[in-house]
This record gives C-alpha cells, structure tokens and sequence, in this order.
C-alpha cells in the first residue's frame, strides 16, 4: 500500500521541481520555479515551515540533504548556475557557501557518503561535474571534472561507501580507503561513472544504452552484496537498470526495466535499495521492484501520494 | 553555445524525434556558391555525436545529386521500428522532387537505388516543403506559380491539390501542416499572403493578409499547441517583423515580434517548448522569442552573417541547427556553457577540410577563412533566461527513511489562465509492500507484549504450511508448557501411552497407568514377581546373602529346599569355588567366559561397584546388536557415543534418549553435538531436525546459523520466519531464566538488524527499534538505532536518545573574512557546547572526519558521542550459567562434584565413619543431594511452578524395590524413585515436581524425571535466577507457596557434616543405585548404630510399634534357616532404626503412623496377610520418599515372618 500520511502545502508560487526528506525523515526540503527553497518541519504528520531560502535568481532544481553528523546542511543547485549551500546555526538557516563555478544551470546536486566527508558533487548543463570538498575553515576545494557530458550533465549520484562483500562497515579504528567513485548522466544519452585516483576524477565507465537524454541516474543503496546497481532514466522514456558483479566494476550490465511512453524524469532508490520508484511525464509514479527471479515488477502505480501494491508473481507482466 | 561545425553551404533537415542516433542531413543549397565555387551538388548525411566533444560532424554517407536543393526535408515515413530510415525528401530549383532513402545513403549500398521516387510536377523551383505530423506518407510542396501538390509518399505519382491555385499566380514560399488538425494545411506566398486549406473539402477556407503590403512573407509556421495560431515572418528589411496570427480573429495579427531590424530570413518554432520560437534575420541575429509574451528572450551568439535557415532539433529540444551564407553549417545549444573545451583544434580542423577540398586541384592550400571564432574563445555562453519547458522537472518521488515516498507532480498546462493558485503540494506516503511480512510481524510483537506464547504457537503449529514447520512450532510450544521433557518425547514419537500399550501387547498382559501413573499395587506385585524371578535365577548362583534391592520386596522362594552346591571343575564347579572363597571377580569371569551373563552380572553386583562396572563393560563389549549401544549408553551414562555415533536416521531416538536421561549439565550441549552432526549434512531436512536439536537445547545461535544455512532469510518473509522462532525460543528461555537473554551471536545481531531494517522499511520505526541489539559496538546498529530513534519524532520522546554521530564541525562560511563571526556563534546544535569530554567516549558509528573537524583551533573535539542507549539492564552472559546463589542460600553445588557422604541419611553419620564415596555406592556417580528430604526435587530451580511443592502425602507410592537391572530407565515413570539409582539426569533439571499430577514410583526408574531440559521454561515466578542456579526455590519468594506442612530442608554447610537435625528422610537405600552391591553399605549401615549419639526418645505412643516390630524381627531370627534370611533380617533390623528415627522425629504424617500402628496390631496378631495389606495402602497412598526408607524392609520381615509362620 501506498497511503498519504501528510499532504504538505508548500506555498510554492511555481513548479516544484524536488522534494527532499533529511536522513531521519523529519524534515522536507523542497524548491521550486519560484527561486525559493523551503524546508518543513514535518514530525508527527505537522508542517512547519522552517525556513524559506531565498538567494537563487532561478529555477531552483535539486535539494540535498547532507549527513546529519555535518550538521544540518542543505544544498541547492539551479539554474541560475549557482550552487547554494545552507546551514543551519542555532535555528536560523544562512548560506554557508555559494558556488557560482558553472556556466549553464546546475541540473543536479547529491552529497557523497559521509564516510568520504563532506563533498557535494554538482552536474552541470554546461556539460560538467564539479566536486566541492569541505576542508574546514569555510574553504572548500573545487574539482572540475569539465565536459564530463558534453551537451550537459542532468544527474549525478554517488556510490554507496561500502566494502564490497560486508554487511557492516569496519571498524572505526582505522579508516577504510574506500574508492570514491559516482554516476552521471547527461545530454550526451550516456551513463558514465567516475573514480577518483590519486586525488583525480577520471572517468571509469561509460555505459551506453539511452537513445535520449539521461535525466536521471541512481546508484542504489548497498544491502550488503558485492553486487552494484545503478538505476537510468531517460527522456526516451526507458529505465535500465545497470548491474555489475565483478569487484573491479569494470563489467555492467544493462538491464530495462520498462519503456515507458513519456519521459522519464527520476529515480530513487529506497533507503534499503529494494523498491525503485520511477516518475515520469504524465505525472506518473511507479514503484518496482526485483523478484526473486531477478526480474523487475511494476508492484504501484501511485497518483497523488496514493497507490495499491501488489504482489509480484513471475507470470506478471508490466503494462504501462 | 556552439556545439558542432562543418562548412557547407547547404539546406539541412534534421532526422526524424524517433530517430536515434541524431543525423543532419545537408543538400547543396541552390543559388549559393561556398569559397570553392564547387558546383556539383550532393546530399550529405552527419551524424551528430555529441560524446565527442569536438566540433567535427562524422559524414555517415553521401550522394551526389544532378541538381541543387532549395528544401529539403526528413519524413518519418518509412522508419524502422528501431528508429533509423524514413525518407529524405528534396525539392530542387527546377522542380523536380527527389524521395531519397537515407539508409541506403549511409550504407553507400551499390545494389539499392537511394533515390526511391522522382516527379516533375513541379514547373519550377521547388521552395516549401513539410510533411504531414499525423500521417507521415502525406508530404506538402509548394513551387511557382501556386502550385501546391500533396504527395502520398505510398503512391508518389499522382499528386493532389488541396484545391484550385490561388489567383493572382505567386510563388509558394512556405507549406506548413497544421499541428493539431491533420487535413489543415496552410500556405504562403512572399507577397505575405497566406492561405488556410481544408484538405477535406480541398479549398481554401481562410485567406490572411495584413494591408500594409509590406509583408514579404519567409516563414509561416503553426502553433505546436494552439490549433488556430500561426506566425507569419516578413523578410521584407522595413517590416522585420513576426506576426502571429489566431484564424479567430483573423482581421490582423494578434501579436507583432519586434526585434530584428532586418528582414527575418527563418523561423523555427520549439516542438517541445510553445514558448521558443526562433528566427534569424540579415541583422545576423538569431533570436529566441517567446510569442506568447512577444518578448526575445535569448540570443545565440552568432557569426556575423546571415542564417538562411534554422530549425530547432526535434529531437534534442535544446538543439538547433543554422546554415548561414558564409558556407556554414552550425549546431547550436541554448543550454549555454562554455567554449573553451571545443576550441582547441578548431581552427586546425577548418583548416584540414580546405586542404581536402583543395577545388582548383593547384595543390595550394587556400588561407583559412577569417572565422570569427576568436570572439568566442573563453566565452561562457549563457543559457536560455528561462528555462525552457524540458528542464523543468514537473513530476518526482524519492523514497525516505521509513519507507516513506515524497512524491510531487505539478498540472500538465501552465497555469496561465488559471486564476486560481495552483496548489503546490508535496505528498509523504507511507509505502508498504510486505504485507504478510507486517501481518505477521503485528501477531509476532503483540504475542511478545501480551506473553501469549503458547496461544501463538498454537496458531502457528495449526497454520503451518509445512510438516517440519509445524514440529519446530511443537517443540517451541513445548518450551512453554510443563513437563516439557515428556512432550518433547511424545512429539519425537515416543509416547508414554503407546509404550504402554505396545508393552501390554509384548508381554501380553495388561500393562497401564492409571492417572497417576503407575498404580502402586500393581507395581509392587510386579516388582515381586520379578525379585521372585530373579531370585530364582539366581539360585545357581548361590550367593551367600547378596542383598539386591529386589530382595527388599520379595520372597525368599525355595527357602527351605536342599541343594547341591557343585565343586567338580567343570565351569559350575569353579565357579561355586570361587564364590565359595569370595572370589567373586574369578567368578564372575568363568561366568562370562562361559556365556553365563546373568549370572556374571547377578554376582558382580554383589562384587562390588568395580567389578560390576567391569563386568558391564565386558558384557556390552561382546554384544554387537543393536541395542547393546543403547543399553550401553544408558549403563554407562555415556551419551556422548550415541550422538557421536548413532546413525542420522535414528536421531530422533539419540534425542529422545538425551530427553530421558541426559545431565542437564551436559543435555545442552549433547543436544548441540547431535544438532551439529544432523546439520553437517547440509541437507534440508537434517538441518530442520538440527534445529529441533538446538530448540531443546536452546541454542538460539545455533538454530539460527542453521536455519540460515539452509533456510531463505534474506528476503522479509525468510528473515520472518526465523526471527518467529528465534523470539519464541529466546522467550521460553527468559521465562525459564526469569532474566533477559542476551545471545552474544554476530549471526543472530545481523539477522536482528536485517529484520529491523525491514520493519523500519515498512514505516514499523517503533517496533524496528525493539529488535535491534543491544549493547552492541557495530557501527551500523548504532547507525539504524540513533536513525530510528529521531524518525520517530516525538514519539520517542522518554527515551535516551542516542547519538551516535560523531559530528563534524561544519562551521558556517561567512561572505567575508573581516565577518568571520565568533567561534562559538558557528557551532552546530550539534556541537558541544560544553567540552566534548563530558560525553562519556564510546565508539563512534561515523568515522572521524578529520578535514572538516578539526579546521578551526579552539572548537572542542567534535567527537563527542553519546552512548547510545543503555537504558536495558545489562543481559546475563550467556546461555548456560553458573550465577551467583541466591541470597541466603549456601552454594552447595550437588550436581558438579559428588561429595562423598550420604546426605540426608540417618543422623549417626559422622566425620569419623569411613570415609565413603559415592562412587562407592553407584555405578554412576551418585548425586548426593538427592536425597532432599520431604520428597524436595535434588535440584530446585528457578521457574518452578508452586505445584511442584505440594506436599507428597496423596502420591501413591509403593514399596517399590529398587531395580537390579542398573540404570534401566523407565523414563515413562516419572518421579519413581528419584533418588535412586544413576539418578542420572535430575540434577539441575529445572523441576521436579511432586505434585499429585506427576506418576510415581517408577519400579527401579533411575531418578530420570521427565522434565524439561534446560531449553525448557516453567513459568518465571522469581527473579533472576539462571538454569544452574542454586536451589532458590527455598528461597525467600517461593515460601509462600510451600504448603505448610513442608519442612525446608536446612542448608548443607559442609560437605561432610550435612544432617540438620530437621533433615528427617532416611533415605539410605534409595541412595543405593540398583545393581550396587548391598553389602558396603550395609556394613555401613551396621557401623552406624555405634556413631550415633544424642538420640531423641521415641514418643511414648510409638513405642508399641518399636516393640513390635523389634520382636518380630528378633522372632524371625531366631526361626530362619538359611543365611540369606538371616542377612535380611539382619539388614532389617538396622533398617528399621530409620523407621524409629523418624518416629523420634515426628516427622512421620498422621496417614502413615495410623497405618504404621495398624500394622503393628496385625503382626501382634499374626495376621501378616492383613498386615501386608495394610502395608500396600499406606505405601500407596504415601509420598514414598518419606517410607522408602523402612516400609520395604517392613515388608520384606513380614514376608518372612508369614513364611515361617513365626
């Protein structure tokens, strides 16, 4: 089932274009054509508005929420070319940082696992991926990764920080060297994931499958298998989902997951990374998931917050 | 921003929305010379890869074509299903009209003909082409002279007229089909005339003109969205203007663009966005405007040169492609960005073309055109001022901690007229896909709150889908029931009931319990018939007066007759030497060599406790059948061989006989041995009946690993499944611990925090939070538990909220440094705001982050942590346990070590007696608090239910001589004579209850009692008391439940010294193991007169019974013959030294003393028959371990009194 637990108004004057939940769930985060942001105090089925952040001059396109251990710290990216990053200090939100390094709209902001810190990596139309790493002191170090997607990047999404093979992650003691590495997709119809080697971003894969823009990408959340999972949308209207079992992550394999008749504009991942849901053109959400024949099922069709789920059963076909 | 170059001069179509990858195609443009002066002409086709970042265009195929091209245009017609193909359609300056198969000109096939179709209609040069949106095969021309054909690309030959040619003759400039209705196509003349058809009554039906005659029309173009909108551009330089027009109000434009200042050359309308709407004019401007606010809204930096022609991509929206007069063909984006990347080897690659162009054949390189490129060299172009509509995000859903979706999706139209506010919802739902999971997920912790176990397990044994399920359900249930022992039994197969029968059957006679289990009278007539027998077995073996127990209960047959006794030297006669010299293991070995193993066994009984086991040994090293292992096992107490070795197959018997016997101490962990073996196998069903193994034991880590193993427990249901059992088992364990159990098992911590992850999944945050485990130092537990605990909100509130973060410290970056604002000021909430120290350190779920941490001097530590939630009492360690005793009770500790007295014997024991072991008296090692008086359990433990300390009197219990076969268990009789013999597994066992419900008096049943092995949980009715727990049942809290005529036994305090004066049960034989050899303790027992001291006195009214009896004794002495008799008696007189201890006591109930006392009068009487009747209702009706220590020999003296009639 899929039942609306609250129905937040948010007084936007335009689109929204992104709605956010913090890490715990208790706070929303939205932001809209109006230029502004907003964030809700949504505990216990309330809205509160918290603060509204004015400080883009455009379309605002993505919020991020960063690592409750960092504080409560939101970015913003729109297509003003900003990058704006709010935090907030004894109940009152500021800017803490704006970056203004791009040429064309910010499409899409995600903060990296916090094992890696803080780092915010930011695609760009203007066909690059910047990495912002906080280095304390109100400094951050910008990487610019330029023309990762040549006619632009629409999505970024970092991988999960996790040893591949455990559940758990080691002990703190000593600090894993874990590979950062993300996922971006751009005008250019690709998927292509990045690494960072000696403190270079290098490009590792380029998956090719879209016959259209890639309007999202998702790398999903570890459950504890050596098996990486990325989820593509397009604005051709298909989903892949892309898997790789071999630790090098050199070998992926594409896998659709539907072609639906519109475009597809996101993906997200459930926290446990079992249920995608995939929203598209005619304002259509659906949820799916993998059964245990490795197939994806369409389980919801959800409109307005509301939906039925069903059972998947491997004789089901997924109509759209 | 400028994406792609290539020099040509050229007309250009884009290929097809569906067509994948993007390809442009490019026809020499008519009436224009490039700096070649080239004047062939062809039709080129590029693919526009935009993942090379370069400016290059990669040519896919080329075909020379006899004339040049004033349109050209790409029909979806005839495309594959894959996207690729449709129709190139040409019309060219002297009127021929060219259907071209793109495929076959990128293939550069020979065999195919890349032109498809070919007509002359057309008189002249051919200027306006589109085709149909709606039907691809219908394509629209226009040329001199009015003419407008409608060509069906199925039937290219005979093409239509949507009508009569208009009058005055004109040149057709433009063609354009409607966009939202299919038979309406519109047409334009340079005049600025434009005609509306109606394909379906094929005439015109509406004719626009603006008056000033200044129009001189470029470009028309429909509305992609508003069927009655169209745009007239004027190329005419006074009047540089786009008209839009709406056929409502066709009187005059509706809106006039405003901006060029020259004439407009092209226009293009976005297909994705209404509101882009491009033009180029000869003020070298392309412009974007958008006609519904009449407003340009961007400008493409462009060369200084016309554009002849632009058209917006329809399949990249952002796309748009110019052809200017200066030779080039440009791909534009109005997504802005940077040039820099691109212009590196611009120039170089401008220049290589040339060379390759080389037109005149001179061999000389032509200088390279002045490009205007350097204006654009680190030029960041900027994007469209809006956005167009294609990046507006209008729909989206992202998932949530909690299994919560955000979803928000905005109306379709803009909400231009609309003048209502358009309400901006955001909705967070609860998504929930296990819902079996849920389901049983609610029953599971509403049967964990309510602590209706049993009724749970019943609902899931009658629910089960599955045999093994439903045995798993029935051994967890077990654990919640009493006599959970006897049950598991049943439920491996063995029921008391069946056994019963088939041993009527066997035997052929009847054989049955009643309610109370065995019927005393009945038993004791058994139990006579079997002495008798065995007396009479061993009469060859002339033993001078061994005393077995059986003797106790019965006749001395053939007392009086003569015999030989033999000494040839054949084996009889050796064998009578031998005993007649006391040689008793020379015997014993004839015996046995000669095959003679009833007698081996009968002598080396009274051999001794050495020989017996010696002669066991031997005997069951000979048998090789199949139940010498078993009888093995249970003479030997060596459980350990069966489950090391019995056959898989037959562990359910392994198991029933761990049940029946096994030491506490050691049933846990035979249990596990014998799980271990079934689950090495690996196969399925091993591994079920392992886990029944681990459920008796209770060994959750176990039953889980091995569950795991075999069973799915990564998907809800699986992990379901399991965690139903593993809660269930760890509950009946509490219950039976009364104390939390805390398993120390990596394997169940992660099952745990897999099903909590799950539940937190499925929105259950609350009940998540209860599974997670505790006290653990793995950073994803605390992770989940600190995530769980703030998701709930305020619901949580009350509890310890953990946090597990180390929080970095992010400080606040300030516009600028002058405003670097006070430290303090820039501290997080979650920053200290005293020194991180106060937080007691614990391990820190995130590991530290040293860049954004430590940054600023001055600011504490950011590691500060607090603990994460330690509110739940520390667990106790794990499973099996020694705790510490109770308050006020003395750790004596009867199962560990045999302490070598007999405790609860007669009060003459002392120190100085010779020093005896119990291995002295048994063959298995004795367990000296056995002898717990007033019928007390040797071992009470926790959880015992009150019933358990009922008073014995209503236990029918019958003079139940003990049984020479050692160590035969009669497991079915529970409560027999729990302290006789091997007394083997009773020890620790949780309870031994005496209640009335409980059979009795087991004929020679070693103290096996069917009670619950340590998996087993009676109800928690006291605090915190383990398994192995001293005896706390005498404890302060159980008090109240002991009835009052129940005298608590006092403490032992030293091993030696062990009578309290109230310790009132002589219960010397039944510390004999049956199958000892009598005669060590009746030695003892002879010695012990001379020890005693101090005695009481009889109570006066008594005395006529010590009297009595001491004749009658002294009678039968006097009378009997032969020394067996005679070792009797004398036997019974020291026995009956019990019977006047107990008087002196008191401690005799009212039941037994009237009875005691009618005796009396019987044999004063000489009515023995009537005096062993007697006899058989007070032992039946008397808690037997108050009499067992008298009433057999009582018997036994006036069994020989009425034989020798004295």
């Amino acid at each position: 089932m899929v039942s609306v637990i609250n129905t937040v108004d948010t007084s936007h004057e335009d689109m929204i274009h992104d709605a956010q939940m913090d890490y715990y769930g208790t706070r929303l985060a939205t932001c809209s054509s109006d230029r502004t942001v907003k964030i809700f105090d949504v505990r216990n089925g309330g809205q509160i508005l918290v603060a509204d952040l004015r400080g883009h001059e455009g379309p605002v396109w993505q919020v991020a929420w960063a690592h409750p251990m960092f504080g409560n710290i939101l970015a913003s990216c729109s297509y003003d070319r900003k990058v704006i990053i709010w935090k907030e200090d004894n109940g009152s939100w500021d800017k803490m940082y704006e970056y203004t390094g791009h040429e064309s709209s910010v499409n899409s902001v995600c903060w990296g696992p916090y094992e890696f810190g803080l780092i915010l990596a930011c695609g760009s139309s203007d066909g690059a991926i910047s990495l912002l790493t906080f280095t304390g002191d109100q400094q951050w170090d910008v990487k610019k990764i330029s023309n990762a997607h040549t006619i632009g990047c629409n999505a970024v999404s970092w991988a999960p920080a996790v040893v591949p093979g455990s559940l758990i992650d080691q002990p703190s003691g000593q600090k894993p060297n874990y590979v950062k590495r993300f996922v971006s997709g751009g005008c250019d119809n690709l998927v292509k994931l990045w690494k960072e080697e000696d403190g270079q971003w290098k490009e590792d894969q380029k998956l090719e499958a879209h016959s259209d823009w890639v309007r999202d990408v998702g790398w999903a959340p570890s459950i504890g298998l050596p098996t990486s999972t990325i989820a593509s949308c397009s604005q051709d209207g298909r989903v892949f989902i892309w898997t790789c079992d071999d630790p090098a992550g050199n070998t992926w394999t594409p896998e659709l997951l539907h072609k639906f008749n519109d475009v597809v504009w996101h993906v997200s991942w459930s926290i446990t990374g079992n249920i995608l849901a995939v929203s598209g053109g005619d304002n259509k959400v659906t949820l799916w998931k993998e059964s245990m024949d490795g197939r994806w099922a369409c389980i919801s069709d959800v409109s307005k917050g509301q939906g039925a789920v069903s059972t998947i059963t491997d004789t089901q076909q997924t109509e759209q | 921003m400028r994406l792609k170059e290539i020099q040509r001069t050229a007309h250009q179509a884009w290929s097809p929305a569906g067509h994948h990858p993007i390809h442009l195609a490019l026809g020499t443009s008519a009436q224009q010379l490039d700096a070649s002066f080239n004047t062939t002409a062809a039709l080129e086709i590029f693919e526009v890869d935009f993942s090379d970042p370069s400016l290059e265009m990669q040519l896919k195929g080329s075909l020379p074509t006899t004339n040049r091209l004033h349109s050209i245009v790409w029909v979806n017609f005839g495309m594959g299903a894959d996207g690729t193909g449709g129709r190139l359609v040409g019309g060219s300056e002297n009127g021929t009209l060219t259907v071209y198969n793109p495929e076959v000109i990128m293939s550069a096939r020979a065999d195919a003909d890349a032109v498809v179709g070919q007509s002359d209609k057309h008189t002249g040069p051919i200027r306006a082409l589109d085709f149909n949106p709606f039907q691809s095969n219908l394509l629209a021309s226009g040329a001199n002279d009015s003419e407008i054909y409608i060509w069906d690309l199925n039937n290219f030959s005979s093409p239509m007229t949507p009508g009569a040619k208009t009058q005055p003759a004109e040149d057709i400039s433009v063609v354009s089909w409607n966009r939202q209705v299919q038979h309406i196509l519109a047409s334009a003349s340079p005049s600025g005339k434009a005609v509306v058809w109606d394909l379906r009554k094929n005439e015109p039906i509406i004719k626009i003109s603006d008056h000033s005659n200044r129009m001189h029309c470029s470009g028309m173009l429909w509305h992609p969205e508003v069927a009655t909108q169209l745009v007239l551009a004027s190329e005419d330089d006074r009047l540089p203007v786009i008209q839009m027009w709406d056929l409502r109000f066709a009187t005059s434009p509706l809106k006039v663009l405003e901006n060029h200042t020259r004439g407009i050359l092209s226009i293009s309308w976005s297909q994705a966005d209404p509101e882009l709407l491009l033009s180029s004019a000869k003020d070298n401007r392309i412009l974007c405007w958008n006609p519904n606010t009449a407003e340009v809204i961007y400008e493409l930096p462009t060369a200084n040169q016309w554009c002849f022609d632009v058209q917006w991509c329809p399949r990249n929206p952002a796309l748009l492609s110019a052809a200017s007069f200066d030779g080039r063909i440009t791909v534009y984006s109005v997504m802005g960005g940077s040039l820099k990347a691109q212009q590196q080897s611009t120039a170089d690659k401008i220049s290589s073309s040339f060379d390759t162009m080389d037109p005149f054949g001179t061999g000389q390189v032509l200088p390279p055109l002045q490009v205007p490129q350097s204006t654009l060299q680190d030029t960041i172009v900027p994007p469209l001022k809006k956005p167009p509509k294609w990046v507006r995000r209008p729909v989206g859903a992202s998932f949530a901690f909690g299994g919560k979706l955000i979803t928000f999706e905005n109306p379709k139209q803009a909400p231009v007229q609309s003048p209502q506010p358009v309400p901006r919802q955001v909705f967070m739902s609860q998504v929930t896909t296990e819902t079996e999971f849920l389901q049983r997920s609610r029953e599971l912790q509403a049967a964990l709150q309510s602590g209706s176990f049993n009724n749970y397990c019943q609902a899931k044994i009658q629910n089960a889908k599955s045999d093994a399920e439903q045995d798993i359900w029935k051994f967890l249930l077990v654990n919640f029931e009493d006599e959970a022992r006897i049950k598991f039994l049943r439920l491996l197969g063995f029921s008391k009931d069946d056994l019963d029968k088939k041993i009527s059957k066997c035997l052929g006679k009847s054989f049955q319990h009643n309610g109370h289990g065995v019927d005393a009278k009945d038993l004791a007539e058994k139990m006579q018939r079997l002495s008798t027998e065995r007396t009479e077995e061993a009469t060859d073996a002339r033993t001078s007066g061994s005393v077995s127990p059986a003797d106790f209960f019965s006749h001395t047959p053939q007392e009086t007759s003569n015999f030989q006794i033999p000494v040839s030297c054949d084996t009889d006669g050796l064998i009578s030497q031998a005993l007649l010299v006391g040689n008793f293991e020379g015997a014993v070995d004839l015996c046995l060599n000669d095959g003679r193993y009833a007698e081996a066994i009968l002598l080396s009984i009274s051999g001794g406790e050495e020989l017996l086991k010696k002669t066991q040994q031997k005997y069951l090293s000979k048998q090789k059948n199949s139940i010498s292992m078993l009888i093995s096992s249970v003479v030997t107490q060596n459980w350990r061989d069966i489950v090391q070795s019995c056959e898989l197959d037959n562990w359910k018997e392994a198991l029933a006989a761990l049940l029946t016997y096994a030491h506490p101490e050691e049933f846990a962990r035979l249990c596990d041995t014998l799980g271990g073996r079934l689950e090495h196998e690996k196969t399925e069903k091993r591994c079920l009946q392992a886990c029944l193994c681990y459920i008796c034991s209770g060994n959750i880590e176990k039953l889980v690993e091995c569950w795991a193993s075999q069973r799915e427990s990564s998907t809800p249901l699986g992990l379901e499944d399991l965690v139903e059992k593993v809660m269930m088992l760890r509950k009946s364990i509490e219950r039976l611990r009364n104390s939390e159990v805390a398993v120390q098992s990596p394997i169940l911590a992660e099952k745990l925090t897999c099903y909590a992850g799950i539940l937190a999944a499925e929105g259950s945050l609350g009940t998540a939070m209860t599974y997670l485990p505790e006290n653990t130092d793995q950073p994803g537990i605390m992770m989940l538990r600190d995530r769980l605990f703030h998701a709930q909100g305020e619901a949580s509130v009350g509890q310890q909220p953990p946090n597990s973060f180390n929080r970095a410290n992010v400080s606040t970056a300030k516009p600028a440094p002058a405003a670097a604002a006070p430290k303090a000021q820039i501290m997080s909430q979650y920053q200290p705001s005293a020194p991180a120290q106060q937080q007691p350190p614990l391990p820190s779920v995130f590991t530290p982050q040293p860049a954004p941490t430590n940054a600023r001097p001055g600011l504490p530590p950011a590691s500060q942590v607090l603990p994460p939630s330690a509110a739940r009492p520390a667990m106790r360690p794990s499973y099996p346990q020694h705790p510490a005793p109770a308050p006020g009770f003395l750790p004596h500790q009867p199962f560990h070590q045999p302490q070598p007295m007999l405790i609860g014997g007669p009060s003459a024991f002392s120190p100085p007696g010779p020093p005896m072991s119990a291995a002295n008296l048994s063959g298995p090692p004795l367990q000296p608090s056995s002898s717990t008086p007033g019928g007390m359990p040797p071992m009470p433990s926790p959880g015992v239910p009150p019933t358990s300390f009922m008073p014995t009197t209503s236990i029918p219990s019958g003079p139940m001589p003990p049984s020479s076969q050692p160590g035969a268990p009669v497991p079915m009789y529970p409560g027999g004579l729990h302290s006789q013999g091997p007394a083997p597994p009773m020890a620790s066992g949780p309870y031994v209850p005496m209640g009335s419900g409980y059979p009795q008096g087991g004929p020679g049943a070693p103290a096996v009692k069917p009670f619950p092995a340590p998996a087993v949980a009676p109800p928690p009715t006291g605090p915190q008391e383990g398994w192995n727990d001293p005896p706390a049942v005498r404890g302060g809290p159980r008090k109240k439940k002991v009835p009052d005529n129940y005298t608590p036994p006092a403490p032992i305090t030293a091993p030696v010294m062990g009578f309290p004066v109230e310790a009132p049960q002589p219960h010397d034989h039944a510390q004999v193991p049956p199958g000892a050899p009598q005669e060590p303790s009746v030695q003892l027992l002879q010695q012990l007169p001379a020890e005693r001291v101090e005695q009481k006195e009889i109570p006066a009214e008594h005395m006529v019974l010590k009297s009595t009896f001491d004749s009658l004794v002294q009678r039968c002495q006097l009378a009997a013959r032969d020394p067996q008799t005679k070792r009797k008696l004398d036997d019974a007189a020291k026995r009956l030294g019990f019977l006047y201890d107990k008087l002196r006591e008191q401690s005799l109930s009212h039941n037994i003393l009237n009875g005691l006392h009618e005796i009396s009068r019987c044999v004063a009487s000489q009515n023995y028959q009537r005096g062993l009747e007697v006899h058989t209702q007070v032992v039946s009706s008397s808690n037997f371990s108050e009499i067992s220590a008298f009433m057999p020999i009582l018997k036994v003296v006036m069994t020989i009194a009425n034989k020798l009639g004295v």
